[in-house]
Order: structure tokens, then sequence, then C-alpha cells
């Protein structure tokens, strides 16, 4: 444990000390990613599925604020949708529209969630971002994690009916719309997901908040069985063919991925907590006190030994 | 010698001028109505263009039966349903950007009134 903990705050120094250097660097690794699950996805414009437009793409969005590579990321969704079909990239258009307008006004700390939602997705591990945004946002990152819900089901719908979509007649353009929305409002499996990712947020919030020792742990173990319970008994009652097993290792996973974010993020020593008691002309205060597990990096000094000689007299020695 | 309150204080000011604190100065930069007022007519029109494009969307989806009942429904009727939506649309939408702004407002004097209170305080540091 005392060499994790050590690592950590190696990890900090390092990142408090080359933050200047490593906050591109991270903005040019999501956005490369982003771009590349995109393409990987839906890459139906040749042009725009090259990597050296990715990269040059990326590393522009690594000098740019955060919400820049939501933005490329959206013009790169709706440009491939162009190439497969003008209505479907209309349609994907208005939601992102609305999206922007409606929502990011208000919360833009949040865009990165809906970013990250997807990419979660395609990496088969959904389920962290619930409990990553239950441990560190606030039960309004549940319209976020929404939002990126919503535009992953919409990425994955058309990604499965693109043959369908590009079989039908070119004319008629309505029959596509009614295809496209059809199938995408009628998907339970999202709705399902957006409900449980939902609550999970909450309880996680509520939980980690609490004034119990291990609270946060507990918050991950309750918020995950929570999602499972959810989707399961969703899937019993709508039929919407959730992959258990997948789902089950996923979580496990996304549950070993949120500890992280709890050693990183809070993590004190229970044992050692403290209850006092005390008033003032107003109150009384019942005050938990507990400290956090710190540790100091072993600094390596350099110790002179010999006596410094005259400069003529010949070499020092080091240890 | 280094006064580390001083320079613990320097620190938090700083900080904050560079990020909220920009913010907050924009927002009290106005008065209460007019920031608030200022905002309310943004987010009015955001959502009358978020509407406007869910309706052409709506109307597109609904286009054949909306042509084969167009000589047989009632158009008044229709355009009223349709501007009552509208309005409640964006009434709801303003009401929660209202009370969103006028916390946002409130939430930023309290952090200048903080600010320039530790400024206050450093400046009384130099004094003595």
């Amino acid at each position: 444990m005392t060499t994790l903990l050590v690592a950590k705050q190696y990890i900090r120094n390092f990142v408090g000390k080359y933050e200047v250097y490593l906050k591109p660097l991270m903005k040019l690794a999501v956005a490369l990613a982003a771009l590349m699950m995109v393409n990987g996805q839906i890459g139906y414009m040749r042009r725009l599925d090259d990597i050296s437009i990715v990269l040059i793409i990326a590393l522009m969005c690594s000098f740019m604020p955060m919400n820049f590579i939501i933005f490329v990321a959206a013009a790169f969704t709706v440009l491939h949708l162009y190439a497969l079909s003008l209505e479907c990239a209309a349609i994907v258009l208005v939601l992102f529209m609305v999206l922007f307008l409606l929502y990011f006004r208000f919360s833009p700390k949040d865009t990165l969630v809906v970013l990250l939602t997807p990419m979660c997705f395609i990496l088969k591990i959904p389920y962290v971002i619930p409990l990553a945004m239950g441990l560190l946002g606030t039960p309004a990152s549940a319209v976020s994690v929404g939002c990126g819900v919503t535009i992953s089901y919409l990425i994955s719908y058309v990604a499965e009916n693109a043959a369908a979509l590009s079989g039908m007649d070119s004319e008629d353009m309505v029959a596509r719309v009614r295809f496209i929305i059809d199938g995408f409002l009628g998907n339970r499996d999202m709705v399902l997901t957006i409900a449980a990712f939902a609550v999970t947020i909450i309880i996680v919030y509520l939980i980690r908040r609490m004034s119990v020792n291990y609270a946060w742990t507990i918050a991950i173990l309750a918020g995950a069985v929570t999602d499972v319970i959810i989707l399961l008994v969703g899937d019993l009652m709508f039929d919407t063919n959730v992959s258990i097993v997948g789902m089950i290792v996923g979580t496990i996973f996304s549950v070993l991925i949120a500890k992280v974010v709890e050693f990183f993020a809070f993590h004190v020593d229970y044992h050692r907590a403290e209850k006092v008691q005390f008033e003032d002309d107003e109150y009384y205060y019942y005050v938990k006190a507990i400290p956090k597990i710190t540790v100091a990096t072993p600094s390596r000094t350099v110790k002179q030994i010999n006596t410094p000689r005259k400069k003529s007299s010949g070499a020092q020695t080091r240890r | 010698m280094i006064n580390e309150e001083k320079v613990i204080l320097m620190t938090r000011l700083a900080s904050y001028e560079g990020n909220e604190g920009k913010k907050d100065m924009a927002a009290v930069h106005y008065f209460r109505g007019d920031y608030i007022g200022f905002q309310v007519l943004k987010s009015v029109i955001a959502a009358t263009i978020s509407f406007f494009a869910l309706f052409a969307v709506y109307l597109f989806y609904n286009f054949e039966q909306l042509m084969q009942d167009v000589y047989r429904m009632d158009l008044l009727e229709f355009g009223k349903s349709v501007v009552v939506l509208y309005l409640c649309f964006v009434g709801g939408y303003g009401a929660i950007s209202y009370v969103l702004y006028a916390t946002r407002y409130a939430r930023a004097r309290k952090n200048l009134k903080n600010y320039y209170g530790n400024l206050r305080k450093l400046a009384g540091m130099y004094d003595k």
C-alpha cells in the first residue's frame, strides 16, 4: 500500500511539475482516440478516414479548449453520416444543435462526459461513467450522461443499419427519415440504459456524501449493483437482449476503475477518524474529521563527505 | 524572508482571477436585472432555434400524412396548438434559465465579495 501511495505522490508531483506540457498531450490523446473511434465506427467519408487528417486535427485540438474536441467530433460524425445519407446527417445535426443550444450553455464543464460516454461504450465499459460521475460530479451530470448515451446509441444504430439505409430508394427521403427516427426512438435498450445510469449517478452521489465510514466504496458497490439490477429487470420486462455476461464483466472492470478514481480523489484513513463536539453562541457542532493518507516521496540527497580541497588539488568524490 | 501566509493568499487570489473570477466579474459588471434579462433573452433565442429545428423534423417525419390531410384539417387550430406548444417550450426553458442565472449572479457577487475581502487583507499585510 505504501508503494502505491508513494507512486500516487510521484504522479501528483510529476503532473504538477509538467502540467503545461501534459495538458495539451492529454487533449491530443483524447482527440486522437475520439476521432479514430468515430472513423472506426462510421468512417463513410473516405477523405476524413485518413490518419494524417486525424493527426493534424488532433494536434490542432491539443492547443484549443477542451470543448473544441467535442465540436470537432460532432462535425466528424455529421460529415461521415452525410456521406452515408443526407437525412441521417440532418437528423444528427438537429440532435447536436439542440444539445449544444439547450443544455451545454448551462454546463460547459460536463461536455467532456458526452464525448467519453460513447468512447466507453465502444470500449465495452460504459458502466464506469455513471460510477465516476456519481463520485466526481453532481446529480445534474445525469443529463450529460443521458446525452452521451443517446449519441452513442444513435451512432451504433446508424452503423448497424448502414446497409439498409444505403439500399433504400434515394428518392424516398421521407421513408429514410421515418426509418431512422422510428428505429432510434423505439430503442428500448437506450431508454433503459439512460434510466439505469441516471439512477446510478444519483445513488452513488447520495451515498458518497453520507457521513459513514468507507462511503465512497459503499457508493461504488451500491451503484454497480443498482445498475446491474435495473438493466436485468429492464431486460426481463422489455426484452432488450442485454448481454448478461458482458454486463457483469464490464461492471466488474468499471468498479475497478472507479476504485482507482477513488484512490486518487478521496483516500482517507478511517481508522484515525475523530469525532469532536463543540459549541458557539449560535450552534452545536458535531464534527467528524477523517485524516487524509499522505506519504512524503523519498528524496535523494547528495551528501559530500570529504572536505573540499583547493581547486588545484584534484577531483571531488560524490556518493 | 518569504511570508507564507501572503504567498498562499496571493496564489488563491490569482487562481480565482484566472478561472472563476473572469466569469464572475463579467456577470457583476451588469446590474442584476440586465444580466438575467440578457441571459434569458439568449435562452429564448436558443430555445426558438431548437424548437423550429425539431418542428421541421416533425413536419418532415409526418410529411405524407400532412399532405393527405392538408385540405381536411383545421389549419387555424393546428397553428394555435403549435404556438401554444412553442410558448410552453420557450416559457419553460426561459423560467429554468431565469432561476439558474439568478443563482449564478448571487454566487458571483458572494465570490467577488470574498475576493475583495482577501484583497483588503493582502493590502493590510503590506501596510504592516
